[in-house]
């Protein structure tokens, strides 16, 4: 219809164009978090806790809500999450196992996470009859990381050397020991990151746990593994439901910041986890 | 084969029978859980399946009335997937050919960092943008009473799953040996002609998983969604009308699921969707994977 030249030009235009919409994009989302973010947070903000249903006042109790659940979640996912990688990498023989194991982990990471609210709800809150409690958020939150820590760790152990374990069998170590011995200590680091990595999808998540949980006020430190917590992304489910309060929206974005600096913090975790302990692992 | 598979090793004394154990045992959670939800889903829906199995099929939600048609839900999350597709796949498409022919390695750099920050803002913050900016622009710029419409679930939908698409076409695109394009060019081929015929073609597979992973992200979404589409139980009128409220299946489960009692149908029938909407994403997780397996650059992949 156009001459090849002309095609070109409209190729070349249509790219640019998608490139400075898709830029503007990004800039747009980052500029409104930190704008917004950084004229509601203070000292103050962080460290009172909330009042009149969060439309003042601060988010301590948010942030501890958070972190405590969050952390609790990386402490039960990290244990099963090497036991399984040992195993996907040093006993399963067959590809095709390997293969299946795999997909059954794709396939956990690609659950939406409103499902992993609502099998909490039926299996924890209901059927076993815990009602709301931020240890079975724990828990759920931890079947959500497994995916991410065991595949980075899988990934580590595929990395190491042949050798290693050559001579290991040549010392007469059990297949165990060359597991605790060689296999463990040289893929720690991916274990790490990925469970570093987990906490930082864990902490924003809201879904999972707003039913299961969380209490949206009132809620403080926790006396027992009974009670619900306050957590950070349902805080700002329940600010953003009242938008037409300026002071709610306010305490919404500075909340979010908040969010995003933590999510941030554990990401940036990661990344020197794995710079350091790669480097050390492989002295 | 895998040294693995040749077992030189003694027999395990009795601590490491514990350790083997324990490695087993971890393996058998991890490779279970996706069965335990489901199993455990499918455990919850005989209240509406045998009570209410007609009303199913049917377009009326109310719970009041003992009908739970699960049309309007579903029609809501491929409307709003569709919506979401249709801005990001071209953009992110077009995006991702810009930044990987024009190979500014700096511009990558600067580019894969800002999508991996973009890629960890939780969504529910995506909904406060959504809630703030989104649905007010297009309430205004539409003259409209609100903006929360299925149009709005979709733009914000669009941006969630930007990143996502960006990235792994990219990488798409980055992966094509350098040689054809040299041969393409060679032979007298314009840009968007060894693009159009030698590139594209040649990562399509990796693009087509990519777009599945992303169906997949568009269709769990739940908290930015369940925001801004208003929440409305009913079938647009005209059909395709984006301009009205609507539902998805998560902003359904997410609204209602604290209000249903256990047990009892109403909540059976919101089961039953979660349950639809796991295996809809199971199968789009599990086509994604077998098509990047397929792929021959990726054959020496474990």
């Amino acid at each position: 219809m156009f001459s090849r030249a002309t095609n070109e030009h409209i190729f070349a235009a249509a790219t640019r164009i998608a490139l400075f919409i898709s830029v503007s994009i990004l800039a747009f989302l980052l500029g409104a978090i930190i704008l917004r973010g950084i004229q509601a947070i203070s000292l103050d903000f962080l460290f009172t806790p909330s009042r009149s249903f969060g439309s003042s006042g601060g988010i301590a109790y948010q942030i501890l809500g958070s972190l405590l659940i969050v952390l609790t979640a990386g402490i039960i996912a990290a244990p099963i999450a090497l036991g399984a990688s040992v195993y996907r990498s040093e006993y399963m023989k067959s590809q095709r196992a390997r293969r299946v194991f795999d997909l059954m982990l794709y396939g956990l990471n690609g659950v939406p996470s409103i499902i992993f609210g609502l099998f909490g709800l039926i299996l924890f809150v209901n059927i076993f009859g815990t009602g709301l409690s931020w240890f079975v958020g724990a828990i759920i939150l931890a079947t959500m990381m497994l995916p991410t820590a065991t595949l980075a760790t899988v990934n580590a152990m595929r990395g190491i050397d042949k050798s290693y374990r050559e001579n290991a069998f040549a010392l007469g170590l059990t297949r165990e020991q060359t597991a605790l011995r060689i296999i463990i200590p040289q893929s720690l680091h991916g274990l790490v990151t990925g469970v570093l990595i987990g906490l930082a999808r864990a902490i924003g998540e809201t879904a999972p746990i707003m039913f299961i949980a969380t209490a949206f006020s009132g809620a403080t430190v926790p006396a027992s593994l009974h009670e619900p917590v306050a957590t950070l992304p349902t805080h700002i489910l329940a600010l953003a439901q009242q938008a037409a309060d300026p002071a709610a929206l306010k305490n919404a974005w500075g909340a979010s910041f908040t969010l995003i600096a933590l999510v941030a913090l554990f990401s940036l975790a990661a990344f020197f986890a794995r710079a350091r302990l790669t480097a050390y692992s492989r002295r | 084969m895998s040294l693995a598979a040749i077992d030189f090793t003694r027999v395990a004394a009795p601590k490491g029978r514990l350790m083997r154990g324990y490695f087993s045992a971890s393996a058998f959670i991890c490779a279970s859980i996706v069965g335990l939800i489901i199993l455990t889903l499918i455990g919850q829906t005989g209240p509406v399946l045998s009570g209410h199995f007609s009303s199913l099929w049917g377009t009326v939600w109310n719970p009041n009335t003992d009908q739970y048609g699960i049309i309007p839900m579903l029609y809501g999350s491929i409307i709003v997937m569709l919506v979401a597709m249709a801005i990001a796949l071209p953009l992110g498409v077009l995006t991702a050919i810009y930044i990987a022919e024009t190979r500014s390695a700096k511009m990558r750099g600067i580019m894969k960092s800002a999508l991996e920050v973009l890629a960890g803002i939780p969504s529910i913050v995506y909904g406060l943008i959504g809630v703030a900016y989104i649905s007010v622009w297009v309430a205004k710029g539409l003259d409209l009473q609100t903006g929360r419409l299925i149009l709005t679930a979709g733009l914000i939908l669009a941006v969630m799953i930007l990143p996502t698409i960006l990235t792994l076409t990219e990488d798409a695109i980055s992966n094509v040996p350098e040689i054809y394009r040299e041969n393409a060019r060679a032979l007298g081929l314009y840009r968007h002609e060894v693009i159009k015929d030698v590139v594209l073609p040649h990562a399509k597979r990796d693009i087509l998983a990519a777009a599945l992973l992303a169906l997949g992200r568009a269709l769990g979404e739940t908290m930015a969604v369940m925001l801004v589409i208003g929440s409305l139980d009913r079938l647009p009128s005209p059909i395709f009308n984006l301009l009205s409220s609507g539902q998805t299946i998560t902003s359904k489960l997410g609204r209602e699921i604290g209000e249903s009692a256990f047990g009892s149908a109403h909540f059976s029938a919101l089961v039953l969707m979660g349950l639809i909407l796991v295996l809809i994403t199971l199968a789009l997780t599990a086509a994604a994977q077998w098509l990047i397996h397929r792929a021959p650059r990726e054959a020496n992949h474990v």
